[in-house]
């Protein structure tokens, strides 16, 4: 009867969060969260992230958060980042439907002294804080990776994001520059994954229809490599012969990951260790939180850069380690790998350390919960 | 569904007429007044000058989806065209006067050119307006990836103040003056030959032609005023937002048709007006206000706009006629007897009586108007089928097997979308009824081996649930489909976060894993059970009483309820066993991925209708078959399996796949008049 439980609690939960009032002390800053969409895994675990630094008791009494979502059009969000405006906010944390429609509104915020920040996703009005990694470091680097694994030839399968979105455009155009220079890589097909491990699993079926297993050296994907494992072992691919894949940063990817003998808890089918040769990139789902972080820091005076490239989280089989407990501590020790026990989502985003953050671990991101 | 008002529309013609825009006016008021009450400062100029500007490419776009709507139309590519008008401006316009009332024109010119193009496949080669703005809607995402493949581009300053700054400084913002200036066009236009006549082909296009309406002329210019319209909204998108993104129209879609049948405008033409969609569209965009002023919580903001849509949708029907005190008063008519209790009506039309009783007639006589609207699928699915085998070197048992199993989610969702199409319905809930049910199944299971024979019935329960409220909020409260839906998949979605705290969790049984990952007897368990599920889904459409009664709903209506056909309860019916196919696909999904995640079900929407079109149904109801869906289903997956096995830009692969859906309606043609 679990599980009903839990439909219940949410219920009650979310009536609480509806009457309860904050019971702050004398003037916390205003800030608000305007997110364009949550309705996927990542935006909701980077939502539980800003809750959770709000939460933590360094924030909780300086800070008081709402967490707004418009719908997913530029035209919301403007009207919604409006309305912050007026209802008083001295800052708002921004995940950016889009990087450029914002901008008269961001300018508009900025001339009255509201510190706008965005996070994962940039704006390019210069007034506005970024935080996020570079992504086209991200698809240099993992495509570099896949090129050297493959000996620099090979056939290879390309797993884009969204198409039409400057992430996915950077990715893309940096990975095909780098395979590009190499003769013998050859890109046999590129599916549209829509950064979706569901949708990865359709485009890639799609792939495999035509280009069998057999014909295929190597992949490279924005978010797919846990489908495309678990797709490869359907086929009855041994785990020793497992296609390099470059990708993104998911718990299951990263435990497919860790050497075969690596003992973990609560592995189930495909989510285990395999010794998968692989590199994990991610963007991060803490970029949210610090950017609260780093908001209250601005409210207090401090100068901060307009653009803050975050270090691109990067795991490959020589350094994936698995924690023990996920605290921000254990973390701080280089482990980057949760057990399958803790995580019971494999296509959950593990990206979740920063050396700024040590207000957010496995807590945070799982359930909006602080460390202290 | 609309018929169920429509039938008592000579009680008080004028009050009725206006009722739908009376209602979108107050509904706007009301949440004017609640933003203002609620939150700590009234809404000053400035506030109101945002909004306007804000809710300008919304409301224009809505009054050209309204003009298509009142021919009984429906426009699909209307975000589409406000996309790429927006990156042509964002990549040509200049700093001159000039330059920017040239592209200013230009961008309208353009907006006005694909609607044309729209309009020649609707009213000259009369196909379905649903599938052409569909399939035109993929092409012009295409030429917007083209000419934009990222976000960028700046226009000059003056260009945006222009549109969106004040014409008298703190009085009047300008894109009120421009809204009016539209709005009293449409009142002119409305008092022409031309404005008769739009009301008159969505009334009936048969008996317009009959008085000499000129109907193709008429609807072919509807679309490019339309085109034009949204031409302007996109002019206005770029002034707004002084750039250029190439996704910055596709998610205003289902906001615009929001906004149309909020205003009181009628799915299926004849009645409703521009005013109301005006009206709508700001109605909407306040809503993302009062969720501020309420601080509604992130999980919760879908379920209340879902809600405030519902609500609004409600207080348009509210007033008068109100089916449910109909069906509660009403006095038990034959059909609300025992099915199998074989009432007079029922017998003459054949409906549940032995199919004996009609005389026999050959086989090909009886289904050639099936064969001739479902082939075209099927042939251009062979088509595909010969292409793919000339590019990858023949095709074999693997690339069946694998096509199978991933037509197998829309061959399913087909079923249940094209039941609801066939009424005259539209059920925008899918996505997220699919998203909850895969959470449910994997979350209820954890994984567990056995699990499967409890949660899989019970998940399907949940779906069914889902549809009864979808039917009864259509049928009982006589409200729009397309409103009750598109609330109810806000709704289910924040059920889905709240229920997931944001992080899905468990496995899919094993069972279901193997069903659509594993082998018996050399292909796919889940291949068996979908030729399992084709069969008894074409029997259930053409076979049984049930069936026929959806028919017989689609056909008409009022005929059907004299005829003896329950008609609310046919339309509860269908939306029952959509919600139970969108379930059951969320389920196989899950099984396919292991696991279930939050937005599985977004890209299944538009398919799951575009299958059922191309596979030969009439949008507005009555025709179609089951077969034919799935040989849409065929054509469409097979052809989107073909560009993924390629290195073709997605800019094309849309175009491509916008192409053939275009030429596989264009073969279905009907040759003879109606």
């Amino acid at each position: 009867m679990k599980p009903f439980a839990r439909l219940a609690a949410a219920f009650l939960a979310g009536a609480a969060l509806l009457t309860g009032g904050a019971t702050a002390q004398a003037k916390p800053f205003k800030v608000y969260l305007s997110m364009s969409y949550i309705g996927n895994d990542w935006q909701a675990e980077a939502e539980n992230m800003v809750r959770a630094m709000a939460a933590s008791s360094a924030l909780k009494d300086k800070v008081k958060l709402d967490v707004q979502v418009s719908g997913p059009n530029a035209q919301r969000q403007i009207q919604q980042i409006n309305a912050m405006v007026q209802a008083g906010a001295q800052a708002i944390v921004v995940y950016p439907i889009s990087p450029t429609a914002l901008n008269p509104v961001i300018r508009a915020a900025c001339a009255r002294h509201v510190v706008v920040i965005a996070y994962d996703a940039q704006v390019t009005e210069p007034c506005a804080y970024n935080v996020h990694i570079d992504q086209t470091e991200a698809g240099r680097v993992t495509a570099q990776w896949l090129a050297d694994k493959l000996q620099g030839k090979g056939n290879i399968v390309l797993m884009d994001g969204v198409p039409g979105t400057s992430v996915d455009t950077g990715r893309t155009a940096a990975a095909k520059a780098v395979f590009a220079k190499y003769p013998g890589i050859h890109i046999v097909a590129e599916g549209v994954g829509m950064w979706s491990q569901a949708v990865a699993r359709t485009e890639l079926s799609k792939v495999i229809a035509t280009h069998p297993w057999s014909g295929i050296d190597g992949l490279w994907m924005q978010v797919g490599c846990l489908t495309a494992t678990s797709m490869e072992k359907e086929s009855g691919i041994a785990d020793n012969a497992l296609k390099p894949c470059a990708g993104e940063g998911s718990n299951g990817h990263r435990t497919q990951m860790l050497a075969a003998d690596t003992t973990v808890q609560g592995a189930q089918g495909d989510y285990r260790p395999m010794g998968l040769p692989s590199i994990s990139y991610a963007s991060p789902p803490y970029s949210g939180g610090l950017a609260l972080k780093l908001a209250v820091q601005a409210l207090e005076g401090k100068t901060l850069p307009h653009n803050i490239i975050l270090p691109l989280p990067l795991v490959k089989n020589e350094t994936v380690k698995l924690c023990t407990t996920g605290t921000w501590n254990d973390m701080s020790q280089g482990c980057n790998v949760f057990q399958p026990a803790l995580i019971s989502n494999p296509g959950w985003f593990a990206a979740i350390y920063s050396q700024d953050t040590l207000e957010l671990g496995l807590q945070a991101a799982l359930h909006g919960t602080p460390e202290n | 569904m609309s018929g169920l008002v429509s039938s008592h529309r000579s009680f008080m013609p004028e009050l009725l007429r206006k009722r739908g825009l009376l209602t979108a006016i107050a509904v706007f008021l009301l949440l004017l007044i609640a933003v203002n009450l609620l939150s700590a400062a009234p809404m000053g100029y400035f506030d109101v000058s945002y909004l306007s500007s804000g809710g300008a490419p919304l409301a224009l776009a809505a009054v050209g989806q309204t003009l298509v709507i009142l021919t009984g139309g429906f426009d699909l590519s209307a975000g589409a065209v406000i996309s790429l008008v927006n990156v042509l401006l964002a990549t040509h316009l200049g700093t001159t006067p000039g330059s920017e009332i040239l592209w200013a024109v230009v961008g309208i010119g353009v907006g006005a050119l694909v609607g044309a193009v729209n309009g020649f496949f609707v009213a000259l080669l009369r196909l379905q307006p649903i599938v052409v703005t569909l399939a035109v809607m993929f092409v012009t995402e295409g030429v917007t990836l083209l000419v934009m493949d990222k976000p960028g581009g700046s226009v000059p300053a003056d260009f945006a103040a222009f549109f969106t700054g004040s014409a008298i400084p703190n009085l009047l913002p300008a894109p009120l003056i421009l809204i009016v200036a539209v709005l009293v066009i449409w009142g002119l236009l409305k008092q022409t030959r031309f404005g008769t006549a739009l009301y008159a082909i969505g009334s009936d296009a048969d008996a317009a032609r009959f008085i000499g309406i000129k109907v193709a002329r008429t609807t072919f210019i509807t679309y490019a005023l339309s085109g034009a319209a949204y031409g302007l909204a996109g002019v206005m998108v770029t002034a707004q937002t002084s750039t250029g993104d190439p996704l910055v129209g596709d998610p205003l879609l289902l906001q615009i048709f929001a906004a149309v049948v909020i205003g009181g405008t009628v799915l299926g033409g004849g009645r409703g007006g521009c005013v109301g969609s005006v009206f709508g569209a700001y109605a909407l965009m306040l809503i993302v206000n009062i969720l501020l002023v309420l601080n509604v919580p992130a999980y919760y903001g879908t379920v209340v706009e879902g809600l405030i849509l519902i609500l609004a949708a409600f207080s348009g029907v509210a007033n008068a006629n109100l089916p449910v005190a109909r069906w509660l008063a009403a006095p038990r008519l034959p059909a609300w007897q025992p099915r199998r209790g074989g009432a007079a009506p029922t017998v003459r039309l054949g409906m549940d009586g032995p199919a004996t009783v009609v005389p026999r007639v050959p086989w090909l006589r009886r289904h050639g108007e099936v064969l001739r609207y479902s082939l075209p699928a099927y042939l251009c699915f062979l088509i595909v089928l010969v292409v793919t085998g000339f590019m990858f070197g023949g095709i074999g048992p693997h690339y069946l097997g694998v096509l199978a199993v991933l037509c197998s989610f829309l061959i399913v969702l087909a079923l249940g979308q094209g039941a609801v199409i066939l009424t005259g319905g539209l059920d925008l809930s899918v996505p997220w009824t699919i998203g909850l049910a895969g959470i449910l199944v994997a979350g209820f299971a954890q994984g567990s081996a056995d699990a499967a024979i409890w949660t899989v019935p019970l998940v399907l329960l949940v779906g069914a649930a889902i549809g009864v409220v979808n039917g009864a909020g259509v049928v009982l409260f006589g409200l729009p489909p397309i409103v009750v839906t598109l609330g109810m998949n806000g709704i289910l979605q924040g059920v889905a976060l709240l229920y997931s705290g944001g992080t899905p969790s468990g496995f899919a049984p094993p069972a279901l894993r193997w069903i659509m990952t594993g082998q018996l007897f050399g292909i796919t368990p889940a291949i068996w059970f979908v030729l399992a599920f084709i069969i008894a889904a074409s029997l259930l459409l053409s076979r049984t009483s049930f069936g026929r009664r959806i028919y017989a709903v689609g056909n008409n209506p009022r005929v059907a309820r004299l005829s003896g056909v329950n008609v609310g309860r046919t339309t509860i019916g269908v939306y029952v066993l959509s919600a139970v196919c969108a379930s059951l696909v969320g389920i196989m999904l899950a099984g396919f991925s292991g696991q279930a995640s939050l937005g599985m079900g977004d890209d299944y929407l538009l398919p799951s209708i575009a299958v059922v079109v191309v596979g030969g149904t009439l949008i507005t109801g009555g025709r179609g078959h089951y077969l034919g869906m799935v040989g849409g289903v065929l054509l469409l997956t097979a052809l989107q399996t073909l560009l993924a096995g390629t290195t073709t830009p997605p800019a094309i692969r849309e175009i491509l796949y916008g192409a053939v859906v275009l030429a596989a309606v264009v073969a279905l043609r009907e040759r003879a008049p109606g």
